[in-house]
């Protein structure tokens, strides 16, 4: 599942034009939430990627389990990595009910972020933790065994 | 209720450590399950018990095994007190007490908190308990060495490729 950022919008048109990025299906599995706003840690520009396996991108993972999840509380509605292939990190999307806690994103360590008002993602449980391994490729925290 | 090794444990509901509900199939998610159940953060027990856990935390975020704490704390303080363990696994609520008596873990030696009595559940995907550890006693409770043991011997009964596909 794919969306589509010019650096400014998002889209769920894969004719949009911009960077395709993959992200957690069940974001827009389910329901719209109407009104929302997303973070979007990344960037149009192609050559901005980083391994997923990289120190930095695992740490991110784990501040967004100790903390950031913690910190959103009820005003979370999800969050999703980026992925451009199996191994490669294209930066996060959280999604939320208001943009004030944006300033505390530990995404924004790696791409810095975007705010973008949105009703394309749905409500998804957050990750219990601690597991910030992928599942099979897809991006973080998606997919099940 | 039975909650001995190959009983199935109840799937629990009870709101997380941000006052979100959850069910604990949905925490296992397709993964093993360390469940602890616990007096709550003013037992030094528990807080020792729990730092262990969240160290051992590391070796479970890259093995597909996943961890969970009950206790009556309310949601508000299990979050700091999970922010002070820097532990990144959930805390489930049980503040009304609603599994409490269902589950027969009321401590009820003390009348004063009614909290949970100390225990560790090792469970498959689907919340068949793999093994019980009763930790009144803290010399009662699981190491961290029997956790790993558990969860090697869940994951090679679950996964079809442990042994490497030829």
């Amino acid at each position: 599942m794919n969306v589509v950022f010019d650096g400014e919008r998002l889209s769920a048109d894969p004719h949009s034009e911009g960077r395709r990025l993959r992200i957690d299906p069940r974001c827009l599995a389910g329901e719209p939430v109407a009104g929302a706003y997303a973070h979007v840690c990344a960037s149009a520009d192609r050559e901005a990627k980083l391994r997923f396996d990289e120190p930095e991108v695992q740490q991110v993972r784990r501040d967004a389990l100790e903390y950031w999840i913690t910190l959103l509380g009820e005003d979370l509605v999800c969050l999703t990595t980026c992925a451009l292939d199996a191994s490669l990190y294209a930066g996060a999307i959280t999604v939320t009910r208001t943009p004030e806690r944006f300033g505390d994103d530990p995404f924004a360590r790696l791409f810095p972020g975007t705010v973008v008002e949105t009703g394309l993602f749905s409500e998804v449980p957050p990750p219990p933790g601690p597991v910030i391994e992928r599942y099979a490729g897809v991006p973080w925290p998606g997919g099940c065994f | 209720m039975d909650l001995s090794s190959g009983e199935r444990f109840p799937d629990l509901d009870l709101p997380d450590h941000t006052g979100r509900p959850r069910k604990l199939s949905e925490i296992a998610g397709g993964d093993p399950l360390v469940l602890v159940t616990s007096r709550g953060w003013w037992c030094p027990k528990e807080g020792r018990y729990l730092r262990e856990l969240t160290r051992l935390q590391d070796e479970f975020e890259v093995a597909y095994t996943r961890i969970a704490a009950v206790s009556v704390d309310p949601p508000e303080v299990q979050a700091a007190f999970r922010a002070g363990l820097g532990a990144r696994f959930i805390f489930l609520s049980d503040a009304e007490r609603r599994w409490l008596g269902q589950l027969g873990l009321e401590e009820t030696t003390d009348t004063s908190h009614r909290p949970y009595r100390p225990a560790v559940f090792t469970l498959f995907p689907d919340l068949t308990i793999h093994a019980a550890y009763n930790g009144y006693w803290f010399w009662g409770r699981a190491t961290m060495e029997e956790l790993r043991q558990d969860m090697r011997a869940i994951s090679r009964a679950i996964r079809t490729d442990w042994e490497v596909p030829q």
